[in-house]
This record gives C-alpha cells, structure tokens and sequence, in this order.
C-alpha cells in the first residue's frame, strides 16, 4: 500500500480518498474496504467556515462550537460519535458512512456486500429501518446528512454541484450502492442557503457517543416551507414529505418502536420551529 | 518501506514502517511509549488517545504516515497538574483506560481551564472506563488546578 | 497449630466441599470506627504508575524473539474438524508453529459455538498470525446446534442437573394467600469487557514455565496450566503485577495461555496470545441470559408466605450454572419455598463468573416481584421488605447483619419521592425505586503474607496475591501500616508473582480483602511482636510495657521512645519476616453482605429514553479499610450496573449463533455523560465474628441491586411493569403500553 498526499484537485488520479480517517482505517483492517493506494485528500479539500459555505474537509469539532454554523447542523455534529472522532472526522468523510448495521460491518455476504440477502430482515434487526428496507434494512448513520438534508445544503464535489439528497441512492439488484458519488469523485464544499430557524433532535441510546435511534432534523426556509429529515429510519438519509409521511413506514417486527419515537421528535422538532 | 517522520513529546523520530501502521503501534512497538494502551483497536473506546497538536485523536486509528502535528503521548503529560489530581481524587482503578482519560483531560483544560460538569462529559465522552471511575474523573477535572 | 479441616468453601454462589489447612487468628478485632490508617481514606499506592502510563501490563510486555499466536475459531455453532491442513499456513512467510484440534488444552475437535478455538498459529508478526489463519484448511462436519435455552430445556440439554430446593409447602401457602402475584422476568446476555483484553505470554526459563498474564487469580492460573500441561506445580511461574479489569472473567487460563505454552515449547521462544477486542466479547465470557417464572404470594398485610421460582440460566456450551435463585432463597424471610434452576447448555459462548453472577440477574427479578407485589397490596415498598425482614438464613444465624440499618440510613433518600415525583410533566415522568441487597462476600482461608521489615523501618508486605484494579495493594498496606504503628507511605506491598511470595486468595468473589487482609494483619503482628521482643533485649524493658505507635518504639512509662528504624536498624541489611495465615471462617454461621440503593429515574413515555438521575447506596460490608477505594467500587459498580439495565446487550444472530455486538460501537458502555449522582455510605461496623478484621468484600454487592432499584423507579414514575433488560426504548414502550392498556381495561371495568 502507498500513501500520496496531493495539493490540488488536478493530481488526483484514483486510488482511496482518506480524510480524517475514522471510517476509511478500520474498514480497511477489516477488508471490507481495499486499496493499494491511499490518497490523503486533506491538502485538497477545502476546511473551515465562510459565508453561507462550509468546506467539506472542516472537521464535525470545528462545526459543533462555531455560532455561524446553523443551528441543526451544529447540534447534529455536537452529538454525533465521540469527541475524539469529532475531532478527527470532516463533514464531507461524515456524510460519506457506511450503515452501522451489524451484519455489514461484520462483512455477512448481504445484499449491500453484493449478496444474495438482507441478513437483517430475518435475523438481528432492532436497530434497523422503518421506510424502503425491502430490499435492504439498513439504517443510514449520519446525524449531519439528515440535518444538512433539512437545511436544503448543495454540494459542489470535484466535478459537478448537486443537492445533498441527490448524493444519496437506494440500493437495488442492479446497483448495491448508497451514494452517487463517481469513482474519484471528491466532495469539496457544502453550501447552506439561509434559513430563519432550524434544530436536529436526536434519540439515543446513550447520553453520548451514540448512533441516531432516530434522528431529526427540522428547519424553515425563507420561502415558508418546513424541510424534515430523518437519520437511522432508512439506508439512506430520509427527506420526509410532512409528519404524515410517517404513517406510511413500514417497519420490521423489531423496529416498530422508532415510528413512535420518531412522531414524537418530529412534533416536538415542529414545534422548536 | 516509506518512511515516518514524528514528533513525540518534543523529540523528533524518523523510521520505516508500511503504510497502513497505525500511529499506536508505532508510540507502543517502535518507540516504547506503552503508556497509551490499545483496548479495541477501532476508534471505540479512548484508550488510545493521544494529542496531535493539542486535539485528542484516538491513535489507533490514525495511519502513522498521516500524522501531520506534533503528538503528544501520557509519557509528555506525566508532570501535568491533571496527574496529582487523578491520583488525589482516586480517579484510577485498573488503570488501562487512565492515561487516555489523562490525555484528553488535558486537552480539555487547555482549551478551556475552568470547564463545567456539563462540558466535562461532553468531552471526556468518548473515554470508556468499564470500572466506571467516571465520578473520580470529573471531580479530578473540576479540581484540577487545586 | 494448623488445622486440617472438610468444609464447604464457596466462591462466586458456588459451593464445593474442600480439604483445608487453617491456622488460628488469636488477634483480637481492633476497635469499630476510623484508627490510625485503617478507615481513613487513601489514595492508591500504585496510583501514580496507573495515571502516568508507567505500570506495566501484561499488554505492554515485550520479550525478545517474542512470536505472535493467533487462534483460528469455529464459524458453526456446532460442528466438528473433519480435516485440518496446517501445511499451507506453516509454509507463510513468519509462520513457525501451528496447533491443530488436541494439540493444547482448549483447541478442541468439536466446536460448540461460533467462535470456540480449534486451532493455533505462532508467526513473528501479528499480521502475519492473521494470514496464516486464513491459510488453514479446514473441513467441517456440521452437527445440529440449540441456541433456544428454553428448547434446550426442554430437551434435557442442561450443564448439571436441575437444581431443586423446597421448604415448607409452597402450594398450600398459595392457595392461602391473600394476593399472588406471577411474572416472568428475562435478563440479557452482558459482556465484561475489561479493557485490557484476555492475553498472556509464555517462555521457558530452562525448564520452568513462565506465564505473563492478565489474571485474577495467579495460584489458579499456575495449578491448571501444571495440571493442562503435565508440569509439576514448581515449574510454572505465573506473574501479573498490573491487570487491566477482570470482573469474574479472568480467573483461569484459558485456551489463550495453554497454546501460547505450547507454542512456545514447540517453538523454543515466547509467545504472546492476546484476544482482540472482537474475540473478547465472543468468548471471554459474559453474564448469561436468564428466564425467571416467579411467583410471590402474601398476606393482605404485606407478610410474604410463598415465593416460588422457576429460573432457566442460558449457560452456553460450558460454563456453570449460577445461583439465579440465591436471592429469592435468602433475603426474605419465608417459610413456603420452591425452586427450581436450569443450566440450559446451548450452542452460544460460555458464560463466565460477571460480578456476583446469578444474583444481579436473581435480584432484579425478585425485586422487580416484590415493587408489584407492593403495588397490588398497597403497602409501601420499603415497609414490605422490613416486614419480611430475614433474621436468620434459612435456619442459620448470620455472622452479621445489618440490613435494617441499611433501611434506615435508606430512609432520607426514599422520603425524597414524594418531591421527586412532583417534577413529573406531561412528557417526563419522574419517580423513585428501591431493592435490597443479599451476597456472600466473607472470604475465606488460606491466605498467607509475609512482613518484611528492613533496617531502615520500610516494610514490604509480600504476598503473591494480585491487584485487579480494586485497591487492594494499598488497603493490604493500611492494614499492615495499622498493625505496625506506621504511617502508610513506610508500607509498601509486593504482588503479583508465585515465584516471590506466598499462597494468596482469587480476587473475584468479593474475598479479597476478608480473605488476605487477616492474613497481613497477622503477618503484620508477628513482625511486631519480634521488633518488640528485639527492643525488649536492646533497652532492657519488659516486652509488654513495649508498643509501636507513629513509627516509634514506646514504653508505656514513657521512658523509651525511639524511632522504630533504631532498633531494626542493628540488622543492617538483614531483615525481620514475619508471617500470617488467613484463619477460619467462624462454624455454623452464615457470613453475607447486606445493602440497599435507591434509584431515581426521570422517564420520557412519548420517547421511551430512561434517564438514572440519582443512586443512593448504602452496604454492610463489615469494616470499611479505605473509605476512598470504597466509594470508587460502589461507583464503579452501581455505574456498570447502569449500564447492564439501559444499553448493554450481546447479541446473537438468530441463524447462526454468531454473536453480533463484537465491538464497541454495537455493545455500548456507559459513558461519563451517562452517570448519575451516586451517594454511597457504608454501616461500617465490623462483623465479630468474622476474622481479626471484621471486613467482608464490596466488590460485587454494589451492581446487585441496581436494575431492580431502576425498574422499581420507572414504576413509580409511570405505573408501567417492566419485566426486560435491558430497558431499552423498545421496551420501555412496550410496557408503557401494557400499562395504558391495563389501565383502559380497569377504567372500562369501573364503568
């Protein structure tokens, strides 16, 4: 394995990208991630906090204690992992992990392994999805894609600019990825349009340093409108199209108690609004 | 083997290792720094948590060939106020997450020297401690300067 | 004189006849309440080499030439080796020994559960150990696997036979009673995880073993590593002076320590054997699942007349089946009773002694009985357990108890309820729960130590017990220092190895310090008596008008008065030794620890989040050595206690028997941020009956009550039953549910 640290977006030329290297160094001691050679992209991608424009390599500590960052994605960093992987981890590595789920991370051949099955949906499902875990029960992870869904953030990546819930895809039969993102296609840079109030609630199972049970995210737009989304539901973070959306989930016999919970952190996110 | 460059408590060290070794196996097997313990090995528990410039990392997890700041181990804190203060206040039992916990205490009390009960479990958070020293700890923390 | 006695010798609730040799303790106790050392807290004697990273663990041990092991483990719940090739992986690059099914104690042929070892492999690097274990060929036969316990059950699968106990009779009483109240109660699987995982290195010194290891229990280690391997006694050198966490899990070898040996024999060089993190929490052990059907049937005025249990304990493919029933068999008194216990042997990891096993499972559903049982009489909870109060165990005097004085300093805590439920809204339900505490904790002999004085005044004590994390070499110091008349920072104490000091106690059971600190009080006094039948001959005084007090050699006239250091000081670099055994445990009497805590717990029932806001503790332990390190254990154990009955869990794929929480992000551990405010007091009397001492451990007593003291709370906060641990939201709801339910049925019902 070698190492290359490049200064600009121009050298780039394959490899895997390694960021703050929390999710990427583990998952390569497991195998489940391979590479011959590492790209260190910290020399590439921007870090740090301007007007309305967040650099993808800005780490979640940084983010959690700045009074410009808004107040949804603030509380989703200051509650996210540990604070040593805060310290560690960039937004855009952030908004780029794996499921939790248990049979994924211990490399079961499931369907997002490319296998023929989702263990979880027979097996060890509790801590799993309640909307479109059909074809995969996993839940999506990430406090801050929820909050950033909900903020209405764009992404500009090394190739193209795209809403940040069109980084995000189901996994299907043809296609077991979560993220549209391209072979050595970088995330650079979150943009985040103005909102008039915003806040991320979160159900976990520990005070702190804890996964989202359930995650919520609510902010209201200058246009009027209210954007929810919620993490640990889906594979995927989840755009709510209104509370009522929630009756339409479809949870497994052990994930039935997050649509309560999820009801509940939803209104009372309203309400914070 | 490409080679490392460190920083480790003032001293600087230069050796060969593969890419892919993490910064603890470096401090633990290369330089005898065994002060900072590995208890997972995965970025869960703290044990391992080392200073890179001041912010707490968790150096199981850090490739050693990435490092890119002056680290500071237990081994460049043993003359910290935080040490008497863990000892005084009994904020040790088996001892193998201690040093860690001492590491991010002290990068806690750098940044902010009077923290909160609030503040100390936000950032000592992600310091396991299965003997559950927890309330030694934090009186440790708020008294430390004592 | 040293007396052979047959006795009955119990460590962690199991009980097994024994030959023992006990020498007499003729010191008398010393006087209740704070001396000079003892009972005053101090800080730890190895505090500064744990905080500054110097102690050395059996982890950070480095021997040249050192090699690697790594064990390849079964991926079936139950299968058997066919055919292994270890050819492929002795011919890696590194490799140079492997180990197949037979090959050293512990690799077996036929696999019981996912994970259990069948194979070995030494290699210069840990990688490549990895690597070598991924050539193995290995050829499966699949047997048929159980991982139901109650299945198992009912297929007579057990560990053992059935354990039935009955007085009185039971159905008769039931059919008598004014209110029976049943329920079934299920608890979850938990892992220890020390922190330092299960490891050890393993060297021949010509012809001696020597065994670095992570260990609660050195002398065990030494007597089954001789006995696996066929060495005599002597020829094994166990040695850990600094272990990073055990909690009843690391109190033998294990397979690790017999293939390091092995390979190390073959091999001619150490050889280290550490568990990763993944394998700890597969198979080092855990607190096992149980099912208890329970029944309780009582007076209208609160008088319990019958208890009634059925308890299934999941054990694993090994293991023992613990004393699940322990607590409903002692804390109350009760004429009518009937158990019955289930060692289900399933194809899951074997459980392992996880502090006080059985009776923190035992208790949270006795406890959780008796809350509903008040609930349904309408008698206060605290008023229940004093009216049922056990005065003596089954028919046996106790040795010491003091369990209503528990109940009484309880009393300020438990008033708080009222106030405490008053800060309940429409979301946050707030409420208080209590539950009692019953557990052994006396200790026992043998134990010996050894006093060393030196010239200059400096004792060593030394005895190849071992220091787990709890204190103990620095309330074994106190001990000595009190005895001695010495402050504390003259007395240090040597530890840690069988080649440097005597025959010492297991730290598990809560026995360490009622089992050794006799024996280093006596070991102390004896050393006293000859410094003072030293200064007797050197100053021409009688010996009895002679005493040592604050490092000085004093006649009672007053006359004399010397620095201690002046009289041992004509030794020059001889020594004074002297020695002590732990004497018997007093005859006839039952030896037991008492205690109480009182939760308080706010609760959100549109969320199902639990939060522990406050715990209130309170043991009877006997005498309190260190009052410091006392706090620190009921801490620690009320916090680990926190975390078995909100977040902690194993768990097992359904399919496989695969165990799926391996690492820490799945298996979660309270954090700091999840502590409540914990006071903990002690009755701090000693017991009169018990040793020179008067202690008895603390160890384990302070994570029994805890679950049970929760649960009782949520139902005080929200009228809501909860039969599961852990209370994770999923449950919590459930039984908000059940309880609005309920509720809705006695509404309709009243109309």
């Amino acid at each position: 394995m070698e190492l290359l640290r490049p200064s600009s977006v121009e050298q780039l030329d394959g490899g895997l990208f390694l960021h703050g290297g929390t999710e990427v160094v583990p998952l390569l001691r497991d195998g489940i991630l391979r590479a011959e050679r590492l790209v260190d992209v910290r020399g590439v991608v921007p870090r740090g906090i301007g007007d309305g424009v967040v650099g993808a390599g800005t780490t979640l500590a940084e983010l959690e204690v700045d009074p410009q960052v808004p107040d949804a994605l603030r509380e989703a960093c200051r509650l996210a992992a540990s604070p040593q992987l805060r310290a560690m981890g960039s937004l855009g590595g952030n908004l780029l992990q794996a499921t939790r789920c248990w049979y994924w991370r211990l490399a079961y051949p499931c369907r997002l392994h490319g296998g023929e099955r989702c263990h979880a949906r027979e097996g060890e499902h509790r801590e799993h999805a309640i909307f479109a875990n059909d074809f995969c029960a996993s839940a999506h992870p990430s406090d801050v894609a929820a909050a950033l869904v909900a903020l209405g953030a764009r992404l500009r990546t090394s190739r193209r600019e795209l809403a940040v819930e069109e980084l995000y895809r189901l996994p299907d039969e043809a296609d077991r990825r979560t993220t549209t993102l391209e072979e050595g296609e970088l995330l650079l840079e979150v943009e985040l349009p103005p909102v008039e109030a915003s806040v991320y609630l979160k159900a976990m199972d520990r005070a702190r340093w804890s996964f989202p049970q359930v995650g919520v995210a609510a902010a209201r737009h200058a246009d009027g409108t209210t954007r929810l989304a919620l993490a640990g539901v889906a594979p995927i973070p989840w755009l709510l199209d209104g509370p009522d959306a929630l009756e339409s989930a479809t949870p497994l016999e052990r994930t039935e108690w997050k649509v309560p919970v999820a009801r509940a952190l939803v209104r009372r996110a309203l309400a914070a609004l | 083997m490409p080679e490392v460059r460190l920083t480790v408590n003032g001293e600087e060290h230069v050796l060969d290792a593969p890419v892919g070794t993490s910064l603890a196996a470096v401090l633990r097997e290369r330089l005898g720094l065994t002060g900072t313990k590995v208890a997972c090995n995965e970025g869960h528990c703290g044990a391992c948590t080392v200073q890179v410039d001041g912010v707490p990392r968790l150096s199981c997890i850090t490739l050693a060939h990435a490092v890119d700041g002056e680290v500071t181990t237990i081994e460049g804190l043993r003359e910290h106020p935080l040490v008497d203060a863990f000892v005084r206040c009994d904020a040790v039992q088996c001892g193998f997450c201690t040093p860690g916990q001492v590491v991010s205490a002290a990068a806690l009390v750098a940044a902010n020297p009077a923290p909160s009960r609030d503040e100390i479990r936000h950032a000592m958070a992600g310091n396991i401690c299965r003997c559950g020293t927890y309330p030694k700890i934090e009186e440790a923390i708020l008294t430390w300067r004592d | 004189m040293a007396r052979l006695i047959r006795t009955e010798k119990e460590v962690e609730g199991r009980f097994e006849e024994v030959w023992l040799v006990v020498e007499e303790d003729a010191l008398e106790q010393w006087p209740a309440g704070p001396l000079s050392v003892v009972g005053r807290p101090a800080t730890r004697k190895s505090g500064p080499a744990r905080v500054r990273g110097e102690a050395r663990y059996t982890a950070d041990l480095r021997f040249p030439g050192m090699l690697q092991a790594a064990l390849l483990r079964s991926p079936h719940a139950h299968a058997r080796v066919k055919r292994i090739d270890l050819a492929p992986a002795l011919a890696l690059p590194g490799v140079r020994a492997a180990l197949g099914p037979g090959e050293a104690p512990g690799l077996v042929e036929e696999a019981g559960f996912v994970g259990a070892p069948v194979a070995a492999v030494a290699a210069d690097f840990p990688g490549q150990a990895q690597r070598a274990l991924d050539a193995l060929e290995v050829e499966w036969e699949i047997l048929d696997a159980v991982l139901d316990p109650e299945e198992a059950v009912a297929r007579g699968q057990l560990v053992g036979e059935p354990r039935r106990n009955e007085r009185g009779d039971v159905d008769r009483a039931l059919a008598e009673a004014d209110v029976v109240v049943e329920a079934t109660y299920r608890t979850q699987a938990v892992l220890h995880n020390s922190l330092e995982t299960h490891q050890a290195i393993c060297q021949w010194v010509g012809d001696t073993l020597e065994v670095h290891i992570s260990t609660q229990y050195v002398w065990g280690v030494r007597a089954e590593v001789a006995a696996q391997l066929g060495l005599p006694a002597d020829r094994v050198r166990v040695v850990c002076e600094y272990m990073g966490g055990g909690f009843g899990s690391k109190n033998g070898p294990d397979e690790y320590t017999f293939a390091a040996a092995e390979l190390a024999r073959r091999t001619g060089r150490p050889v280290r054997c550490a568990l990763t993190r993944r394998e700890e929490n597969v198979h080092a052990g855990n607190r096992n699942a149980t099912i208890q059907k329970l029944t309780v049937g009582a007076r209208s005025d609160g008088t319990i007349v019958a208890l009634a249990g059925e308890f299934t304990n999941s054990v694993g493919w090994s293991g023992w089946s613990s004393y699940t029933e322990g607590p409903m068999q002692m804390l109350y008194a009760c004429e009518n009773l009937r158990t019955v216990t289930y060692g289900a042997k399933v194809n899951t990891p074997p459980m392992k002694a996880f502090r006080a096993p059985g009776f923190v499972e035992g208790t949270f559903g006795l406890e959780c009985l008796l809350d509903e049982l008040a609930a349904r009489l309408d008698v206060d909870p605290l008023e229940l357990r004093r009216r049922n109060y056990a005065h003596a165990n089954d028919g046996t005097p106790f040795s010491s108890k003091n369990l209503e004085e528990c109940y009484r300093l309880a009393e300020k805590h438990w008033e708080r309820r009222h106030e405490v439920r008053a800060r309940s809204d429409a979301v946050w339900k707030h409420g208080v729960g209590m539950a009692s505490q019953i557990w052994f904790g006396g200790g026992g002999p043998p134990s010996y130590a050894w006093a060393r004085v030196g010239s200059d005044g400096r004792v060593a004590i030394v005895t190849a017990m071992q220091d787990i994390g709890t204190g103990t070499r620095t309330a074994m110091a106190q001990i000595a220092a009190e005895e001695l008349g010495l402050p504390l920072d003259r007395v240090d104490v040597v530890l840690g190895d069988t080649a440097r000091g005597p025959y010492a106690s297991i730290s598990a059971g809560s026995s360490t310090t009622p089992s050794m600190g006799p024996a280093v009080r006596a070991a102390a006094a004896d050393a006293k008596r000859r410094i003072l039948e030293i200064a007797a001959q050197r100053y021409h005084l009688e010996e009895r008008v002679l005493e040592l007090r604050d490092g000085l050699v004093l006649s009672r006239d007053g006359n004399l008065s010397v620095p201690v250091e002046e009289v041992v000081g004509l030794l020059e670099a001889a020594q004074i030794l002297g020695k002590g055994a732990r004497g018997p445990n007093p005859t006839g009497m039952s030896v037991l620890t008492f205690g109480v805590q009182v939760a308080e717990v706010a609760v959100d029932v549109e969320t199902g989040e639990v939060r522990v806001l406050r715990v209130a503790a309170i043991h009877d332990v006997g005498r309190i050595v260190n009052p410091l390190g006392a706090a620190s254990q009921v801490e620690g154990g009320i916090i680990q206690g926190v975390g078995h009955t909100l977040s902690e869990q194993r768990l097992l794929d359904p399919e496989t028997g695969a165990v799926l929480t391996t690492s820490l992000d799945a298996y979660r551990m309270p954090t700091m941020a999840d502590v409540p405010e914990i006071v903990s007091e002690f009755v701090d009397r000693p017991d009169e009956h018990l040793t020179s001492l008067g202690s008895k451990g603390l160890g384990e007593p302070p994570i029994i009550p805890v679950a049970a003291a929760i649960a009782n709370a949520i139902r005080d906060a929200t009228g809501a039953d909860v039969h599961e641990l852990p209370i994770s939201r999923e449950e919590m709801l459930r039984a908000l549910e059940a309880a609005t339910r309920r509720e809705r049925r006695g509404a309709a019902a009243a109309v």
